[in-house]
């Protein structure tokens, strides 16, 4: 395990893991349109579909970086396209809170992020993914992360 | 008489005036909402010693009359003893007042049931550390003491034998002694927030140290005001412009010291903070008695933050401490109870004040401070019109 962890740190460059929490509605299908558009992107992000973004519950991503997750997107519909028609502003007011409360906490700023993207936009999704894997990598691994967790 | 209405009261009752402090109005206004069937309970303070109460609920407005005079407690869980609907009167520091109104946001207290009889305060001791305190800097006997007061920035107390010592305040929370810390920091002084409030400050001349001033914050003020003077057990008279800025004179000057202790005890935290809250954290025994006590947490059984944690978790934090910061961001009111009753002594008050300070600030929002405002998923979404 550990001879695992050395080869991968010297040989390789590191790979962030990501969560990625997606609406069914908007953002997962902007995520399917990202593979058949074959837009090329970084293998960071694992992906969880929620119904609606605004069913994000703080715990959700609590947990993810209690389990070692280097950084968590969450993603919904645009303002206004919402399926369940405010689902995205629930969203954004959680994740104002979550915000002030990962900085308070002492994690890097960067290490969560809000985005919207619509099942058209493929090509978006791949570059907030791109993007974000980017962000990661400049912070490095979590703090948070439990010990033995790659 | 009118909402913003301030008026000087007292008790008739010989007994209850004379017992009381300030003249026994709150006392004797609780008793008559009783006898004349305002109220069904009352919430009152039982004592257990010279520094120590719990608040019990009665029907009985001897216990009522008996529990007469100051005493030091903490905000209680009102829904948790209490029907929903039912008709009580409490009497109330202003976290107790902010408490009850949070609970009634989350619909665990009727609030138009409730009748807050707001108390001045300036802020609690906790039983144990009086106890030490007396021992070590005032070399004196516990059990020796019969009073307490503060007066001029000192802390008195009254021994058996007739003498009082003093020490200044100041020099007592220097060395860590004197009140809670969560009381040092607290700026709310007169309780807006309760239907009515009541204290001594702003009571002057002959009246001084004999009356309550009281001052009208709701219909239900009235009402519960209105029925004692009616039931002949309460006497009131206007209070003066000058009691009224002397009142808010000594308010002003609380806060200013509550500032400079927020200063104090908040100022940001030097290095990593997520090394000094896995630090403060780690003592935790996972007992669970900081949620209990907590008079903003209405989840109950199966809340999120006992429901997703377990014992067996191998995290660098425990989640139930994680969902609880996140919970208490728009409602802690910081009354200090769950520092009093960690028995690994982890300061948990400071912690959640320090994560729900800057985003209350943000949104300038004050938890428990009115029923108009939601909790702030409410807020906000009314605000931008969905």
């Amino acid at each position: 395990m550990a001879e695992a962890t050395a080869t991968e740190t010297t040989n390789e460059e590191w790979q962030p893991k990501i969560v990625m929490f997606c609406c069914n509605w908007c953002s997962y299908g902007g995520a399917d349109s990202a593979g058949m558009g074959r837009f090329q992107q970084p293998p960071t992000v694992r992906v969880i579909r929620v119904m609606c973004s605004g069913r994000m519950d703080p715990v959700f991503i609590l947990n993810a970086f209690l389990e070692g997750a280097d950084g968590v997107l969450f993603s919904g519909c645009h303002i206004g396209d919402c399926h369940y028609v405010n689902g995205n502003y629930k969203a954004t007011i959680k994740y104002k809170f979550l915000k002030a409360m990962v900085n308070e906490l002492g994690l890097e700023d960067e290490r969560l992020k809000l985005d919207w993207i619509s099942a058209s936009e493929g090509e978006r999704y791949a570059q907030v993914v791109t993007e974000f894997t980017e962000q990661i990598k400049k912070v490095g691994p979590s703090p948070l992360k439990p010990e033995g967790v790659i | 008489m009118d909402i913003g209405d301030c008026y000087v009261g007292w008790a008739t009752d010989e007994d209850i005036r004379t017992r009381g402090a300030s003249g026994g109005l709150v006392t004797a206004m609780l008793a008559a909402a009783l006898e004349k069937g305002l109220v069904e309970a009352v919430v009152v303070l039982k004592k257990l010693g010279e520094f120590e109460a719990v608040p019990i609920v009665t029907s009985d407005p001897e216990e009522v009359k008996a529990a007469a005079g100051s005493m030091h407690s903490v905000p209680i869980v009102l829904s948790r003893y209490l029907e929903y609907g039912t008709k009580v009167a409490l009497p109330a520091k202003p976290c107790d007042a902010r408490s009850t109104i949070e609970q009634a946001k989350r619909g665990q207290v009727d609030i138009d049931t409730t009748y807050i009889v707001g108390l001045n305060c300036g802020g609690t001791m906790h039983p144990a550390m009086t106890r030490e305190m007396l021992e070590t800097v005032y070399k004196l006997d516990p059990e020796e003491i019969v009073g307490e007061e503060i007066d001029k920035g000192k802390l008195i107390f009254e021994t058996k034998d007739g003498e009082e010592h003093a020490i200044k305040i100041d020099e007592l929370e220097e060395d860590g002694y004197g009140r809670r810390e969560s009381c040092q920091y607290c700026a709310v002084n007169i309780p807006t927030m309760a239907d009515i409030a009541c204290g001594n400050w702003g009571v002057i001349g002959d009246l001084a140290g004999k009356g309550t001033f009281v001052e009208i914050n709701t219909e239900k003020g009235i009402a519960i005001l209105e029925n004692a003077i009616d039931a002949g057990a309460v006497e009131i008279t206007p209070a003066d412009e000058k009691g009224k800025a002397i009142r808010a004179k000594v308010d002003g000057a609380m806060m200013k010291v509550a500032a400079a202790a927020d200063k104090k005890y908040l100022s940001p935290i030097e290095g990593s903070h997520l090394d000094y809250y896995i630090n403060a954290l780690s003592d935790c025994i996972n007992c669970g008695a900081c949620k209990t006590v907590c008079p903003v947490c209405a989840c109950g059984e199966g809340a999120k933050c006992t429901e997703f944690s377990s014992s067996s978790d191998t995290y660098k934090m425990s989640l139930f401490h994680l969902v609880r910061f996140v919970h208490l961001m728009d409602s802690c009111i910081g009354c200090g109870q769950c520092t009093d009753v960690c028995p690994a002594d982890i300061p948990l008050t400071h912690i959640y004040q320090r994560f729900a300070r800057p985003i209350q600030d943000e949104f300038e929002y004050k938890p428990g401070m009115d029923m108009t405002t939601p909790p702030f998923f409410g807020v906000d979404l009314l605000e931008e019109g969905h």
